[in-house]
């Protein structure tokens, strides 16, 4: 598989053989196929579920690991604060460091999810702002294709607070990593005018809705070039998905949910924070006893609550660990699939890819046929809710408004995603879904309203 | 003196009574099966840190969880926002709020706190309140709480009053005048102050403060907003935001409400200035409104937050519901506090009518318990040799005071005992009996350091 996300094919190799600690010898024995379907029996057979990017995933071996933990609180939730949260956090983050390669188990914070680190990030430029580090106007830099809930919490610590908010336009469909590096040179410009300091730029890794694998550690270069204080990574989908290197990226924040591809329960994700930057300004908005005490241990405690999902990380690495290749081995199988399967469905469909293949993941964006008629986001969404009703196939659908003189051309994209549970009978009951729509003529006009 | 507990057949309108023949209440046998998940054997006298959760309660939250897994996307879409609006529209019976608009679920009060403060911290940068103008806090309220103070209102800018109470306490009239008193010596200064933080029921230590009347203080001297701390009070005392009348009330449904960690409500009254309420952790909903911004904080499990349905069901089994939970926790709090103050000698720290399901009860002072270390280590003691959950209050004697006093010193030491459904008479005989042995030993609180 060519390089992707600026780690090279080398150190993607290296890491293939990397096996826990947690065990003594020999290591259990693969999976079957038989055993995945056994792991993930607990999703609905009659959904064609091709939307694992959303809300991830989670085998029944770590809901089983989950359990127990909760049931060990429920017994003596004294004890278990007392004695066994907090060396089991810890031994969380240990894990992590290692998978991202950062330096120091200080840097690795968990958190609930990539909405709650963005939270984190932008208080604290929010604050910089109201104590007057910053200047009104100056400026964060944000893909046009962030994810919504990050677009909002810009908008409520960034633009509040006095900030000026630059959105980089990207292309969709998207041809080569240089467009989007050209993009992004051109909207650092338009940060700098007027005297104005860029203080952060937020890159995704793997955008959401259109779904394309950034070039980040150029990106991250280029930020460096140009004097952008601060760079923060979302790679909500980074972990389990495409190859992750702190030091190879070299941002200042990196965040991802290990819920999504990395196999965890609703719901936990990592902030990575570079210990070089001022760290002692970085605060969970959650305040409790350990405030002041450094992101990591404040994120360890933030008031009563379940914290179980935060500490099965150990056995999910026993459970990756039992796939070939391990994580590298998923990761590269999905690739190869969705590929596959992408190919598939714009054959079928007489359409195209959103970008080329050595730009997605495990997930791609795929055409769907011009006469169905897909003219909003409200088209999107009623197209998506009668898949899943009618024909029980769940996949997220991206409008994407017509260029000027573009006419009669592919409106809609789903973005199909494939991941250890998925089968090519998904992909057939999507394509025989659309095909019969198609077929009868439908448009999305004529769909009913969800 | 204000009742904050049930008094005997009083069962309020906000019950959800369902008729019930006295054969279908349930029995202790019941009871145990539904606590059977407990450790065994430890005398778990600490309800009021981490609460507790019934079996078929936790089997409704597995339900749900499952629901989720299955098909996340259909639940996102189709079943969680209905079922969280559900949870809301109980909770807004059971505390006699106006309208469900004005309940919102979150974690847990530390979360609740975040959210009022942060506005605070903002008024201060958006120039809306002048530095030094002021949050008035009782001194001991809740450590999070006060970190959250610090984080938001004196990094912003803002001074900090805090009103010492005293403890043991004898009476309402103590707390309001030391109320009173902190309030003029606030305004003495010019200060205006901007948030008043009042507990509904302290946790360390615990007592059950008057918040209607506090609060009516803190409209007359003109505090522009109140926000009562009840992290304890739903499922403990009586709650009715009306009758309490504070601008932001939040309680933990986990501690004495049978729900499983974490899920909070916080009520904010209607106002001009709710609108600018907002989750810290913003998601898509943002500018929506408080509950339905927390309603969505990202992908995250909310099954603690669907069960509350099921545990009205679980709550109306008893007989009574939650106010006959409510009684028969109080007199039997009550009951065994003295029970243990008897046998050593000491005293409660409260008068039974200032305390709901909790009571502090003082320790021979012959433990000579003399710090914060050393309540923390009798604690891990008391767990790890005698199999006894107490949480344990070190009291600091003030200068000049008159401390109270058994037959051997000063009491410096006192346990916060709560009561819940599954606790039994022998919880306390062996939280009794373990304080007996250490001090017929001769044990102090130093030498277990060296144990």
């Amino acid at each position: 598989m060519a390089a992707v996300n600026g780690t090279s094919a080398a150190d993607a190799n290296s890491q293939i053989h990397k096996k826990p600690r947690l065990y003594a010898d020999p290591s259990p024995p693969l999976f079957t196929p038989s055993d995945i379907l056994y792991e993930f029996s607990h999703h609905d057979p009659t959904v064609a579920r091709i939307n694992n990017g959303s809300f991830g995933s989670c085998p029944s071996s770590v809901i089983s690991a989950q359990n127990e933990l909760q049931i060990q609180w429920l017994r003596q939730p004294d004890d278990f604060y007392f004695n066994q949260l907090q060396p089991k956090i810890l031994q969380s983050r240990t894990i992590i460091k290692d998978l991202i390669n950062a330096d120091h188990v200080d840097e690795v914070s968990i958190v609930d999810n990539a909405t709650t680190a963005a939270a984190i990030v932008l208080q604290q430029i929010a604050w910089g702002f109201a104590e007057g580090k910053f200047n009104h106007g100056d400026a964060a830099v944000m893909l046009h294709y962030a994810y919504g809930a990050v677009k909002k919490s810009v908008e409520a610590y960034v633009t509040r607070a006095g900030g000026y908010v630059i959105e980089v336009p990207l292309p969709f469909p998207v041809n080569s990593v240089d467009e989007i590096v050209h993009e992004f040179r051109q909207a650092l410009q338009r940060g700098k005018q007027n005297g104005r300091r860029v203080r952060l730029a937020v890159i995704d890794h793997v955008t959401s809705m259109p779904t394309v694998v950034i070039p980040v550690k150029e990106l991250v270069a280029i930020c460096r070039e140009e004097g952008v204080d601060q760079v923060f990574v979302d790679a909500a989908h980074g972990i389990g998905c495409v190859d992750i290197d702190m030091k190879q990226i070299g941002a200042d924040f990196y965040t991802s949910n290990l819920h999504k591809w990395y196999f965890c329960p609703p719901s936990v994700a990592f902030l990575y924070c570079k210990r070089s930057i001022n760290n002692s300004d970085l605060h969970h908005p959650v305040v409790s006893h350990e405030y002041g005490n450094g992101l990591a241990i404040e994120s360890g405690w933030i008031g009563t609550r379940d914290y179980s999902a935060q500490l099965v990380v150990p056995k999910v690495l026993e459970f990756i660990n039992r796939f070939e290749g391990g994580i590298n081995g998923i990761k590269k199988r999905n690739h190869e699939c969705v590929v596959e399967m992408g190919q598939m469905l714009v054959e079928a469909w007489g359409t195209h890819l959103g970008c080329p293949p050595e730009m997605c993941s495990s997930m791609v964006m795929v055409g769907l046929p011009a006469c169905l008629g897909i003219s909003s986001d409200h088209d999107a969404l009623n197209l998506r809710t009668c898949l899943r009703e009618k024909f029980g196939v769940e996949v997220p659908i991206y409008y994407r408004s017509p260029k000027d003189g573009e006419d009669g051309g592919v409106t809609g994209y789903a973005r199909i995603s494939y991941h250890v549970y998925n089968k090519v009978d998904d992909y057939y009951k999507f394509r025989d879904a659309i095909n019969q729509l198609v077929h009868n003529a439908v448009t999305c006009a004529s769909l009913p309203i969800s | 003196m204000q009742h904050e507990y049930p008094r005997n057949g009083e069962l309020t309108h906000r019950s959800f009574k369902k008729p019930k023949l006295s054969s279908e209440f349930i029995t202790e046998s019941d009871i145990r099966d539904e606590f059977s998940h407990h450790q065994p054997r430890v005398a778990r006298i600490n309800n009021g840190s981490f609460g507790s959760c019934p079996d078929s309660v936790l089997t409704a939250q597995r339900h749900w969880q499952l629901q989720f897994l299955r098909q996340p996307d259909a639940f996102y879409f189709n079943t969680l926002r209905d079922g969280i609006t559900a949870s809301r529209e109980v909770i807004k019976g059971l505390i006699n709020a106006d309208h469900v608009d004005e309940v919102s679920l979150v974690d847990n009060a530390t979360t609740a706190a975040a959210i009022v403060l942060q506005r605070i911290g903002r008024s201060f940068a958006e120039g809306k309140f002048q530095k030094n103008d002021t949050v008035l806090m009782l001194h001991c309220a809740f450590q999070a709480v006060k970190k959250s103070i610090q984080a938001y209102v004196t990094r912003a800018g803002g001074s900090v009053i805090e009103v010492r109470l005293p403890f043991p306490v004898n009476s309402e009239e103590q707390i309001i005048s030391e109320f009173k008193k902190s309030i003029e010596d606030g305004k003495s200064n010019g200060r205006k102050i901007r948030l008043a933080i009042i507990d509904h029921i302290t946790s360390m230590p615990s007592v059950v403060i008057p918040v209607k009347e506090l609060v009516r203080i803190c409209r007359e001297e003109g505090i522009e907003q109140v926000f009562v701390d009840a992290a304890h009070a739903i499922g403990s005392v009586k709650v009715d935001v009306k009758e309490v009348g504070a601008d932001f009330y939040v309680s933990n449904l986990h501690k004495w409400f049978f729900c499983p960690p974490s899920v909070a409500f916080l009520y904010c009254k209607k106002s001009t200035s709710s609108s600018d309420l907002h989750h810290p952790v913003v998601s898509h909903e943002y500018g929506n409104g408080l509950p339905i911004e927390s309603a969505w904080i990202g992908t995250r499990d909310y099954s603690s937050q669907l069960v509350v349905p099921a545990v009205l069901e679980f709550v109306n089994r008893f007989e009574g519901g939650i106010d006959g939970i409510m009684k028969k926790n109080h007199d039997e709090v009550v009951k065994m506090g003295k029970m243990l103050a008897e046998s050593w000698g000491t005293n409660l720290g409260s008068p039974p009518d200032m305390s709901a399901a909790m009571i502090m009860v003082g320790l021979p002072s012959r433990l000579c318990l003399n710090s914060e270390e050393d309540a923390v280590m009798l604690r891990s003691h008391l767990r790890d040799r005698y199999e006894v959950e107490v949480p344990i209050f070190h009291q600091a004697s003030e200068d000049g005071e008159e401390g109270v006093r058994d037959k051997d010193g000063f009491i410096t030491g006192y346990v916060r005992i709560s009561h819940q459904v599954y606790n039994t008479l022998e919880d306390y005989e062996k939280l009794r009996d373990a304080i007996n042995q250490l001090v017929e030993d001769g044990k102090t609180c130093k030498m277990l350091y060296t144990e």
